[in-house]
């Protein structure tokens, strides 16, 4: 049962788990069998959004008698299940309850204040991930508006937050604006920001604060709030040469069908710069990730964005 | 059933810890001694049945259908089963459709488990083999666990408290008490189940059936006759893991099991006097009793907690024998025993229905068997 064949058919399938749930019953074994730690552990029978049911370890040990935790609602999160005889360590999907987690998150003092930032070129898929990361984990996320001086544009859903040029000069002389950046273009004067209340406000609700960001947002953030307050995620197109890359990205991009011709010529040489700055800059980020299912990808960061929680 | 089958001998060791018995000693007492008390002989046996689940983790002994079938002069045909701690019913439902079928006109069955040679860690491994090894497995949970989940959604759902189930321990105590075969013959008190070491909250270790070794033989005919007829012989399945049932405090196989017997045998719950049900954790004794229909959902614990009386039936006695709990649980050879129990109960009752309920994991398998006393005045 616990030979490394059958752990590596078993982590195939784990992905399954991860999802929210709610407590259908729990116990707490006094003395697990071989070969788990020889310390309590408590067991839960969840029901999983998709409407299955597993059986999974909970992330803290609680003593006898937490009969009133049935119901409650558990978020799940990557623990060290035990260690092989051949020294494997094994994974596995555990569950925290969510309320002591939103508990904690009101409580200003102990929320581990952090922003989720997605950095990635254009038409990598940074704003279909976080509309996917809010809509699943909207208890949890919320995604920060971001200002534009640039006009609305067919196909923008939502996300932006226009503003004058006059006007996002003044946020910015005021220190009001946690990062900015101008976006340099021929046919265009484009500047992008957040707002540093915004992003305070987000917190209080006791949510974390997705972002869209390129590379001068991401440097601004890290200067602003701290390179420790971002869970920074690098997005890259598949591909295994920067040639297919960015291939991949113009095909996106004209799918999409937002842009002009030359906007989108002027998108792929700002892609070869951030491409770029993926490797010059590798400690702005915490993990970089290719995008070829977005499914997949939401998940992944969603899972990241709990463990480190 | 299609033919009369009668139960014409049995014999069974005590169970227990025993050091200096093995495996295959242990079946060996148990098969001589039903053969002693059988009005036939060894040479008559053509066929037999074993039923065990660990021979091979715990003793290295697998083949055990031919091992037993050394035991008796001739070898006559042997086949071994296994579906947990319900081998042995299983073995017995086995032999029905065998001699049903006319293809043995007398089987001998012999559930053995000798459980107590190797540490507690490695017992609860090996019996959580019964369980789901990709679903309930890799979490680490163990048997008592399972049932530690099943306790607390039941006290989840009917405001079971913890004192009334201390209740079911202390009364199969009791009766195990004046049981000679019984592996603990001493009573307990209820405050003495809850102060004991927890081993899956909410299930004290006096909640839970213990670690034993023992044998039971049983011995069923077509061709000789006794005043003991199987009545009924019913085999029912649910899911192996507990995440893929509806329920959690019910178990659908118990009610499948349980309603197709009444119907082979002919009878109501209200003919049978008593029972002998798989009480391997105190919770399962609750839901076994409102399963099998002696109590409505929610007051299965009422036949430990009030005397025994009941609209619904008229059974005058429940795992007399100290059921799992306190007669103790050598898992292969449990089912064998409950008949036998049963066989004793209708006589020196002069009752004429008694039922067998045995399950494997949790209730993924149950067989469920009523025995009759052909000589006893029927219960109208």
């Amino acid at each position: 049962m616990f030979s490394p064949p059958s752990i590596h058919r078993a982590i195939k399938t784990r992905n399954r788990k991860l999802q929210s749930g709610t407590i259908i019953s729990i116990t707490t074994i006094a003395h697990p069998p071989h070969p788990f730690p020889k310390k309590p552990r408590t067991i839960a029978l969840i029901e999983l959004e998709d409407g299955s049911r597993v059986l999974g370890q909970l992330a803290t040990c609680y003593p006898a008698g937490h009969c009133l935790f049935i119901g409650y609602r558990v978020l799940p999160r990557m623990i060290l299940s035990h260690v092989t005889p051949q020294g494997l360590r094994v994974y596995e999907i555990a569950y925290e309850l969510a309320v002591e987690k939103h508990a904690e998150t009101f409580d200003e003092s102990v929320f581990p204040r952090y922003i989720l930032a997605i950095t990635g070129p254009s038409g990598v898929g940074k704003s279909t991930v976080s509309t996917l990361l809010e809509k699943v984990c909207s208890r949890s996320m919320q995604r920060v508006p971001i200002l534009t001086t640039r006009e609305p544009k067919h196909g923008d859903d939502g996300e932006y937050y226009y503003v004058s040029n006059k006007e996002f000069m003044l946020l910015g002389k005021q220190g009001k604006l946690a990062t900015c950046a101008k976006i340099l273009s021929k046919n265009e004067d484009r500047h992008y920001g957040y707002r540093r209340s915004d992003i305070e406000a987000i917190w209080k609700n006791g949510r974390i604060p997705v972002v869209v960001t390129e590379m001068h947002l991401l440097e601004g953030l890290a200067k602003s709030f701290g390179r420790r307050a971002i869970l920074s995620f690098g997005l890259l197109p598949p591909g295994k040469s920067r040639r297919a890359m960015l291939s991949n990205l113009l095909f996106r991009l004209r799918k999409r069908g937002r842009e002009t011709d030359i906007q989108i010529h002027e998108r792929l040489k700002n892609a070869v710069k951030e491409l770029k700055f993926f490797k010059e800059r590798a400690e702005l980020f915490d993990h970089i990730l290719v995008n070829e299912d977005i499914d997949i990808l939401h998940k992944k960061i969603a899972f990241f964005a709990r463990r480190n929680a | 059933m299609q033919r009369d089958i009668f139960l014409i001998g049995s014999g069974q060791t005590r169970f227990g810890e025993w050091w200096d018995k093995s495996l295959r000693s242990l079946a060996e007492e148990a098969v001589n001694i039903a053969l002693k008390n059988a009005p036939c002989t060894a040479l008559d046996i053509d066929m037999v049945i074993v039923a065990n689940m660990l021979g091979e983790v715990i003793n290295n002994q697998a083949h055990l259908g031919a091992l037993v079938s050394n035991f008796l002069p001739h070898t006559p045909p042997a086949l071994r089963v296994e579906a947990a701690c319900a081998s042995g019913s299983i073995a017995i439902h086995t032999a029905c459709a065998l001699l049903e079928s006319g293809r043995a006109d007398t089987i001998l069955i012999v559930g053995a488990e000798k459980m107590t040679d190797i540490n507690a860690e490695i017992i609860s491994q090996a019996l959580m083999s019964a369980a789901d090894s990709e679903q309930d497995q890799p979490c680490g949970l163990t048997f008592p666990g399972i049932f530690g989940l099943i306790a607390k959604r039941y006290m989840h759902e009917y405001g079971l408290t913890r004192k009334e189930l201390n209740a079911v321990s202390f009364m199969h105590h009791h009766y195990s008490a004046k049981n000679p075969h019984a592996q603990f013959q001493n009573a307990i008190s209820p405050e003495e189940v809850e102060k004991s070491p927890l081993i899956a909250d909410p299930l004290h270790m006096l909640d839970c059936s213990p670690v034993s070794d023992g044998a039971a033989a049983c011995i069923l005919s077509t061709k000789k006759k006794s005043s003991y007829r199987i009545a009924a012989s019913k085999l029912a399945n649910d899911t192996v893991s507990i995440t893929d049932r509806v329920s959690l405090t019910s178990f659908s196989a118990t009610q499948k099991a349980a309603k197709n017997a009444y119907e082979e045998a002919g009878i109501t719950i209200k003919n049978i006097s008593c029972i002998e049900h798989h009480d391997c954790f105190s919770i399962a004794a609750i839901i076994n009793l409102e399963d099998l229909g002696f109590a409505e959902k929610g007051k299965g614990i009422e036949w430990y907690t009030k005397p025994i009386t009941s609209s619904l039936s008229s059974v005058t006695s429940i795992n007399a024998s100290g059921g799992l709990k306190a007669c103790g649980h050598p898992v292969g050879a449990t089912g064998v025993k409950q008949l036998i129990e049963i066989g004793k109960q209708l006589e020196s009752t002069n009752t004429r229905y008694g039922l067998a309920h045995n399950f494997g994991g949790a209730c993924a398998t149950c067989c469920v068997h009523i025995l009759e006393n052909i000589s006893a005045p029927s219960i109208t």
